[in-house]
């Protein structure tokens, strides 16, 4: 018996967790599959797409006598599957003639198994490396502030995912597309020697995923070619993006003409101005004049937005385009309640930032409209 | 024993004409070219019977005065000079007064003309000698030369005509030269009443002030050689002192199998001339493969009294006062234009940016990617950053054109390594496409570059002979060792007479010094006297440093990191003549995604 009774949602849990790298399109068949490895009372869950591969593993205690075995199994379908049954069922799993049987209750299952053996596991083992400690919440919120300026299947093959630095005691996440950039960074417990990592974007999207909103660590561990996270019992071995990010402290500006605004009254203020923006350009106007922001939109049907804003702006006066979906990325991932934008000239990016906080920074180049 | 006795006049006239009118094509130049210097800007030709039955030309230009008509048809008269100082800066095509009467003497030949005062045209008609009075006749504002029935007067040179079809070709050459000559006028070419020709002059968007010349110029060029011409050619233009460079020369990868499409302008006058020639083809020298020719459309302005142009009745020779700087001037703006770095054209493909009044266009943040590790290199010549920075800067600058468009967004021209193909091919992708990249042939044209900048820069030292090479001479090479001492030395040569008819080789330039002295000494001075400048010892350096370069670069089969793929690529964006190995071979090719997509019929 390779599981004799187990709870749905104990095993549905592990297969959750891994599921997410799972593509439904695939090319080699056994990477649509789990592998599930039973060693006593542990049950490891690998899955992989040959650049990042998620580990977990559950404790199943009701083994009356504990075997080693291991298949690998469509993911989707076992999942399917197993959501799908009554709340509170018990499943038992059992391997015949390479094939997994799934009974629960009066419902019973046949999948197809391919040997365990063939399943590409990432070498887990690493020589040598650096491990950085740090809270979840703390990394999960510091990955929500940079990861939407990631470019996406970008030529720049190094701009496709995020930079992780670290250098001294702080973590550095900067993410570009070419057109905005976003840059975080955070203290660490204590200094590390100086590491850079670029992760690649179906890495990031799923350790957001699973990270939690508590104080719980995750380690971060760096090796030549490859990262490892651990957490919750999870453990994401990833490749990097083998390349040169380029100098983002040449990018992000620093002016003197400051604009501070109530980030939900200009969030707002966009979101209403994106309604009447041209389709495929997304331009918005940014018109500043003493004490009034105006915020300006109009489409290929001649069809306008105007907006008013009253502000305490006293500097010089400017009319600058915008993307005003890369605007709306910034303030929509920013907890803070005020903002600071800086400006520079209408031909020059715009500075994002939170007043008493130069943890954060959001670079968004203008538009000619 | 005859006695002597004046000759005829019309047998003169008819002697004459065997210079000046060859064949038909010879006339239609003429006729074309009085056309030009009165001012047309439309000219229509029309030919029958390979111009031999029928020539006309038709222009709307200024006329000629009803009492001048017929003068024009007498031998050595002319409106365009009137003093011997006039003939040092001739400004117009013709001048020497003998066309019209030329053919006149050879032809029926009929001149028809409205000159803006008169009412009406007026026409004259002449043939064996014999000239009609002027008589009233229907035509617009302008001239028209009918020209019929060619050498029916003088069997003998009638028999040497060749083909219809032989003559007309040699008509339509001629009417390429002068329609690529003056892109500001409308021509066209009619054979047997069937439109060959038809170039217009198209009106350019207003407002376009500056480069409206240029732009008619290539369009001209486009119209006559080809679009393909147009695409695979690098516009050249430079002024330097009086002198003003400019057209189309194709790069190397669009050369051609034949000498065709080879067109050299002197202040609008098509020319062959040997300084020029040698000039181009040595711009040339390393980046054309085996016995393919350039294609060339290339307009050289220069002060009138720089140049005689009356060396030749046909006046396709010309010669130039000062030819040494002249080949220089063509030769270096030449080597220049066709030097620039590899880089994809960016607008070929694209639409252009503003079609739409109302474009919103994001700008480009400026990321600057840092430099890529570039182990190979810097184990094959040290650390790249201490080389040459004096040529690196002015390579970088002729790049910077190419680059600009693509500088801000980090993106370079021919893109990143993808993989290696069969140890031979670089797979990369930029903006367009794919790029593949053949890495010996790339490599060893970054090699050759870098070691012929190395050694440009350097006065040759000369090294003195143990035993002096003499050799035997004649009269000519000696003259010239004699008068070029000075630009011999300069080169590293010491060539001195020890006879009346024998020289001896002193010194060699000192890289040369495995050369074989005659054949060197010969090589140089008989550039030295018939191109005024030589550049057999460059020749031959290069030789020697094309064979190291080709054994430093790397080789098929060597595996190569991705970085390193990388680093090839940018040095290919940053050297000169990077599009073609040292053997004139292409080093890469573009595959743009529409290409691809054809291939796979997707999109249709």
């Amino acid at each position: 018996m390779f599981i004799e009774k187990i709870e749905k949602e104990v095993l549905l849990k592990p297969l959750q967790t891994v599921i997410g790298i799972v593509e439904r399109k695939q090319p080699l068949p056994i990477l649509s599959n789990v592998l599930i490895e039973k060693t006593g009372h542990l049950l490891h869950f690998v899955a992989t797409d040959l650049e990042i591969q998620i580990a977990t593993q559950i404790n199943d205690t009701n083994q009356a006598e504990p075997t080693d075995e291991s298949l690998t199994v469509a993911a989707k379908k076992l999942h399917e599957i197993l959501r799908v049954l009554p709340e509170g069922s018990k499943v038992a799993l059992e391997i015949q003639e390479n094939r997994l049987h799934v009974k629960a209750g009066k419902s019973k299952f046949n999948l197809q198994t391919l040997p365990a053996r063939d399943f590409p596991k990432i070498l887990e083992h690493f020589e040598q490396s650096e491990k950085i400690q740090l809270k979840q919440a703390q990394l999960k919120k510091l990955i929500g502030l940079v990861q939407y300026a990631m470019a996406q299947q970008d030529i720049r093959y190094y701009l496709n995912g995020v930079l992780l630095v670290v250098e001294g005691a702080n973590l550095k996440l900067v993410a570009t597309d070419g057109h905005r950039l976003a840059f975080t960074s955070a203290k660490l417990d204590k200094e590390y020697p100086k590491t850079e990592v670029i992760l690649p974007r179906k890495t990031i999207v799923e350790l957001v995923k699973l990270l939690e909103e508590n104080d719980e660590e995750i380690s971060v561990e760096f090796a030549e070619n490859r990262v490892r996270i651990n957490f919750s019992g999870i453990t994401i071995t990833s490749k990097v993006i083998d390349g040169k990010f380029p100098d983002y402290d040449r990018v992000i500006p620093s002016y003197t003409n400051h604009l501070a605004l109530d980030r939900l009254v200009i969030l707002q203020a966009l979101q209403r101005a994106a309604i009447l923006s041209n389709e495929k350009f997304r331009g918005v106007r940014l018109i500043l004049t003493e004490k009034n922001l105006r915020v300006s939109s109009s489409n290929s049907e001649q069809e306008e937005a105007q907006e008013d804003i009253e502000t305490d702006y006293h500097g010089v006066a400017l009319d600058i385009g915008f993307n005003v979906n890369y605007l709306l990325d910034g303030l929509n991932n920013t907890a803070a309640d005020t903002v600071v934008f800086s400006f520079g000239d209408p031909n020059s990016s715009i500075l994002i930032t939170v007043p008493g906080n130069d943890e954060f920074k959001y670079v968004v180049m203008p538009m000619r409209i | 024993m005859p006695a002597i006795q004046l000759l005829p006049d019309l047998l003169i006239s008819q002697i004459a004409a065997g210079e000046v009118i060859e064949r038909p094509a010879s006339a239609l130049k003429e006729l074309m070219e009085n056309s030009l210097d009165a001012g047309a800007t439309e000219i229509a030709v029309q030919l029958e019977g390979g111009g031999v039955r029928l020539l006309r030309v038709r222009d709307n230009g200024g006329g000629i005065a009803p009492d001048e008509l017929p003068l024009a048809l007498k031998r050595h008269a002319t409106s365009k000079i009137a003093t011997l100082d006039d003939l040092r800066r001739v400004p117009s095509m013709g001048f020497r007064g003998e066309a019209l009467a030329s053919m006149a003497a050879v032809a029926q030949v009929t001149l028809t003309s409205r000159n803006p005062e008169a009412t009406h045209a007026w026409q004259i008609q002449a043939a064996d000698g014999m000239q009609s009075d002027a008589a009233p006749a229907a035509h617009a504002l302008g001239t028209s030369v009918e020209m019929r029935e060619l050498y029916f007067n003088t069997p003998a040179r009638r028999k040497f005509l060749r083909s219809e079809a032989t003559e007309f070709a040699y008509c339509e050459e001629a009417f390429k030269r002068i329609a690529l000559s003056r892109p500001e006028v409308a021509f066209s070419l009619q054979h047997n009443n069937r439109v060959v020709w038809q170039l217009p002059v198209s009106p350019l968007p207003p407002g376009e002030g500056s480069g409206v010349g240029e732009r008619l110029l290539q369009q001209r060029i486009a119209a006559l050689l080809g679009d393909e011409f147009a695409r695979g050619a690098a516009i050249v233009d430079r002024r330097a002192g009086g002198l003003h460079l400019y057209g189309m020369a194709s790069l190397p990868a669009c050369s051609r199998v034949s000498r065709d499409a080879q067109y050299f302008f002197v202040n609008s006058r098509f020319v062959r001339d040997k300084v020029v020639a040698h000039a181009i083809r040595q711009a040339y020298q390393d980046i054309l493969h085996g016995q393919r020719h350039p294609a060339f459309a290339l307009f050289l302005d220069m002060p009138p009294e720089q140049v005689d142009v009356n060396v030749h009745p046909a006046k396709s020779e010309v010669r130039f006062r000062e030819s040494q700087a002249i080949h220089r001037f063509v030769f270096h703006t030449l080597q220049q234009a066709l030097g620039a770095p590899a880089a994809p054209a960016e607008n070929i493909s694209e639409t252009p940016r503003q079609t739409a009044p109302f474009v919103q266009q994001q700008y480009a943040m400026p990321l600057h990617a840092a430099a890529e590790p570039l182990a190979l290199y810097d184990a094959l010549f040290g650390n790249r950053d201490s080389g040459t920075s004096g040529q690196e800067s002015e390579s970088e600058k002729s790049l910077s054109a190419a680059c600009r468009l693509s500088d801000d967004t980090g993106i370079p021209p021919l893109g990143f390594a993808l993989a290696q193909l069969a140890g031979i091919y670089i797979l990369a992708q930029n903006r367009q496409g794919l790029v593949v990249v053949d890495m010996h042939a790339a490599h060893e044209r970054i090699v050759y570059e870098k070691l012929k900048a190395a050694l440009d820069g350097q006065h040759i030292p000369a090294q003195p002979l143990l035993i002096p090479a003499s050799f035997s001479a004649d009269a000519l090479d000696i003259a010239t060792a004699e008068e070029e001492q000075a630009a011999l030395a300069q080169l590293g040569f010491d060539i001195a007479p020890i006879s009346p008819a024998a020289l001896a080789v002193r010194a060699m330039p000192a890289p040369l010094k495995q050369a074989h002295a005659e054949a060197a000494a010969r090589d140089v001075l008989r550039e030295l006297r018939e191109f005024g400048a030589t550049r057999a010892l460059t020749e031959r350096r290069n030789e020697l440093l094309a064979t190291l370069a080709c054994h430093a670069a790397v080789r098929a089969n060597q595996s190569l990191t991705l970085p390193e793929m990388n680093g090839i690529l940018r040095e290919m964006e940053r050297t000169a003549r990077s599009g073609q190995c040292n053997h004139g071979r292409p080093t890469w090719f573009q595959i743009s995604i529409a290409e691809l997509d054809a291939m796979f019929l997707r999109g249709r």
